[in-house]
This record gives C-alpha cells, structure tokens and sequence, in this order.
C-alpha cells in the first residue's frame, strides 16, 4: 500500500510538471463554474429572446450527468497520459519489477484515480449540479461516473502506444459517454441499441428518475473494465 | 540462487522456450548468451517475475516465480537495456524516487553516484543525460536497495570503450560484494571477461552450459602463427601449440633468428559459440 501511495504521488507530481494535464484537472471546477451559473444564464436569455417556456432547461439532468461523469473522466485522461509517458519512458516496465508490481502499478494509475475523482465528484456535483439529487443519486452518479472515468483511462491505453497517439485516442475515447443523451432525444425503442454503454442507463436513470436503472450502469462498467484491463495487460506483457 | 528445471514458455501454441535446466549459485555471474530471438530475454523476463504463464518450474531466492510476491523484488535488481528513469526529473529525485518503494534501507545515493562518476550531474535532468550516463545510472538505480541479485540486459550495449569498462568495472565490484549477477548479453568478448559460467541459448534451447574458458579449452586448441621472410616475400604458417617443439620448420627460423613474427592465438567464444551452434550472434 506503501509502494502505491508513493506511486500515485509520484503521478500527481507528473501532472503538476505538465501544465496542459494540470489545466485538464482543473477543467471541471471551471466547468462547473460555466454550467452553474451561464447555463441559466443563457436558458433566461434565450427563453425571453425567443419568447418560449424552455429550452435548455428540460435537459439540466442531463447535463448534470455529463457533469458527473466529466470530472472522473478529464482526471483518468490525465493519470493514463502519466502512464503513456511512463510507457514512452520505459519507466512503468521498471515499475512493475519493483515491490510496486503490476497491481500496485494499477492500483496507483486507475484505482486511486478512480477513487479520488470519485471523491472529487462528490463535492463539486453538490455544488453545481444544475437539478436536486437524493443522497443516494448523488453517490450513484458519482460512483458510476468514476468507472467512466477508468473506461476511458484504459480505453486511451489499450488502443494507444505512446502519449502522441494517446491524445488522438481521449477525444475518440470520450464517445461512449454520450450514450446518456440518447434517452432524453430518443422515446422510441431504438434506444436500446445502445444498451451495451454503461452512460446510457446512467441517462435513462436521470431521465425517468429510476435509480434501479443504475444496477445495468455498474454491470456493464464492470465487464467493460475486464475485457479492457485484459486487453492492456496482454498488450504490456507482449510488449515490455 | 536460482534453480531452473524442465522450464517451458510459448507466447502462441509453437513452444519458445522448452526443457531448460540449470541452476546458478550465490555470488557467481552467469550468462546468458545467444543471438536476437533466441529466448535469453524471454528467459529472463520468467526470472524477473514479469511473464507467469510458463511450465516446469523457476526458483529464484526460494521463491517460485509465478508465486512471487512484493518480497520477492525487495532482493531482485533488474537493470534493462533501455534507460528506464523519468526524464524530467533528475538524477537524485529518480533514484530517491524508486528507493522509496522498497522496504530496505537504501544504500547511499551520494555513494552509488560516485561509484558510476556522476555526483556532479546528479541534479541534472535525465534528458540532459549522454547514453553512457544513462545506463550507468540505470545500472546504480538497480543496486538501491543493496539486493542480493542483479539481473542485468546487455548492460554494455552501444556504450564507447570508457564507458564500457566503468560498466563492467562497476559490475565486478558487486560482484566482489557477494551479488549473484544474471547477465544477458551477445557480447561474448564481455561474457569471457565477466562471466563465471556462461549458456549458449538458441531456439529456445540451452545448447551449451560451462565456464568460458572451460568451453574454449574443450572445444579447441590455441595454434601459434608466425612468419619469416624468403627471397619471393613473406610466408606465414600455423602449428598447433602443443606440438610446437616437433615443427622442423619452427626451429629452423629460430635457430636462424629469421622470425619476422610470432604469435599465438587462442579460440573465442565467438568461434566456439558458432562451433556448437552453427550460428552467429548477429
């Protein structure tokens, strides 16, 4: 535990080194700053321009939802660029020799990271969430929103080889969670041909208020992360 | 140390690695030797813990090394080929890094920095680094925290002549403290010079197993060369060292001080490695 605890310090000082994954850190507190008080802003301009009700207001669930998944999401970026330069610098085949080892490695890279943006998630969708949460909602979204964010940290290594191909890789990666816009604009049944994205049934548990809809949410994560942790421990064996 | 027996490994369904047995002593350097491909670094990678899927069994330290566990690393050092620091950072913040990891007290970073020459660079960034300083520091990142083995990767590859004595230097000197030191290389001219016991691996296979010199001595005699000059130019001529004294023609030019040269030369390595394998290192 030791031996981890140092390594995801010594990730966090990467980042501190790196201004562009600092910025990517601090982009949802300056998010949800925008998403807190321009969204409104912008739907009571709008609204009173255009003379109508509501525009963007019936979809302030769903951009809380983004909110939550975007925090976990922009932190994984940043610890799996860590592991990419690590990779690029052989440090991480050196790392997995060590007392550290491959778990530890893990641990240190998608774990802790998931935990902390789990953690961080907590205390900023509380304090720009846009639509009122239960408890239960808020530790849901937060708990699912983490496991994006370790989906898109393996997705960036597993198809990515260095930090370069790692930066095209993230904006492809972040695809899958648009899945939760798809309840909100599509009623018909077509929507469940996205069944197999865990941020559908994120959107379907915003849209329809069913926090059952979650469960899907947590087993579709859970496979995603095996079949991916499979695929990016086979490509490390095979390459280190 | 380490006791290898009927080891097997394959990445597909062909066997790359089959029926390796052998075993290495505490305090002994032991190579392993071969050209590209043939099954030292998978080898060595089965000894270091990072691939677990293999047959038969690989003991290192009493450990079986797909059971390994954190212990396991606290007495294994691993020195690749590649530089494996981070680059922004320098010399003494890499080396307080990864001795942090580990449980044992560290030996002396200002110590280890000396020992490879580079106290005055060590708060420079590793980027800023040459090849050479690379993998000397590569090489002392491994003996942080004082393990009893060392498994080290062509630690002389592509370094110039200095670079690549204080490495072997270097390498001697743990040895004189009592380390094991797993060696792969195919450099033969440093396996001759450092190693106690050398194996010949290809196709997976180990195909010899002994001391340098004990596979020179057995696989060939040292022929003595020398020449002399006539009246049409200078002629050379062989004559195995054993049976010098009954070559006529020897004595003769001696006996007429018209040797123009003289000397012997013994079989490399190299020449026994490709005796017994029918292949070259390259």
């Amino acid at each position: 535990m030791r031996a981890v605890r140092l390594s995801f310090l010594q990730m966090l000082a990467c980042l501190g080194r790196d201004r562009m994954l600092a910025v990517a850190c601090a982009a949802p507190v300056l998010a949800g700053g925008l998403f807190r008080f321009g969204i409104p802003f912008l739907e009571a301009e709008l609204t009173e321009w255009l003379s109508v009700p509501a525009i963007i207001a019936p979809y302030y669930r769903l951009i809380d939802v983004f909110f939550g998944m975007l925090s976990p999401a922009m932190f994984c970026f940043a610890s799996a660029m860590v592991s990419l330069e690590e990779a690029d610098e052989r440090t991480a085949a050196y790392l997995f020799v060590t007392p550290l080892g491959r778990r530890g490695y893990l641990a240190a890279r998608l774990g802790v990271p998931g935990a902390a943006a789990f953690l961080v998630t907590l205390v900023l969708l509380p304090a720009f969430r846009l639509t009122a949460f239960s408890a239960a909602a808020l530790l849901l979204l937060a708990a699912a929103g983490a496991l994006q964010g370790v989906i898109v940290a393996l997705l960036i290594l597993t198809v990515s080889s260095n930090k370069l191909e790692g930066m095209a890789v993230a904006k492809l990666s972040m695809l899958p969670v648009f899945g939760a816009a798809v309840p909100f604009f599509i009623e018909e049944d077509v929507q469940y041909v996205l069944f197999w994205l865990p941020s559908y049934w994120m959107g379907r548990a915003a849209w329809g208020d069913e926090l059952l809809s979650m469960v899907p949410a947590f087993a579709l994560s859970g496979v995603w992360i095996w079949v991916l942790l499979r695929m990016y421990l086979r490509k490390k064996i095979n390459g280190s | 140390m380490i006791q290898v027996s009927n080891l097997s490994f394959s990445y597909t369904r062909q066997p790359f690695i089959s029926g390796m047995n052998f075993s290495v002593s505490a305090g002994e350097i032991f190579g392993f030797l071969g050209p590209s491909g043939a099954g030292k670094s998978t080898l060595q990678k089965i000894l270091i813990g990072m691939l677990g899927t293999y047959q038969g069994s690989a003991v290192v330290n009493g450990i079986e090394c797909k059971k390994r566990t954190k212990a396991f690393y606290e007495e294994i050092g691993v020195d690749f080929e590649f530089s494996t620091m981070y680059e922004k950072l320098t010399a003494r913040e890499n080396l307080r890094f990864f001795a942090s990891l580990y449980e044992k007290k560290p030996r002396p970073m200002e110590t280890l920095l000396r020992m490879a020459g580079l106290e005055q660079d060590g708060d420079k960034r590793v980027a800023q680094y040459s090849k050479g300083m690379k993998s000397r520091l590569n090489f002392i990142k491994a003996l942080l925290h004082d393990p009893l083995l060392l498994c080290l990767d062509e630690p002389t590859s592509g370094l110039d002549p200095t670079n690549s004595r204080m490495m072997k230097d270097m390498i001697l000197a743990e040895k004189s403290r009592g380390k094991t030191i797993l060696l792969t290389t195919h450099n033969m001219q440093d396996a001759a010079e450092l190693c106690d016991r050398v194996a010949f691996i290809v196709g997976g296979k180990i195909c010899a197993l002994d001391s340098p010199h004990n596979l020179i001595m057995a696989k060939g005699a040292a022929t003595v060369t020398y020449t002399w000059v006539e009246e049409d130019g200078e002629h050379s001529a062989d004559c195995p060292l054993g049976r010098l004294s009954s070559d006529g023609r020897l004595k003769g030019l001696i006996a007429g001080n018209r040797l123009q040269s003289i000397h012997s030369s013994e079989p490399t390595l190299n020449d026994i490695f490709m005796e017994i394998t029918g292949r070259t290192l390259l």
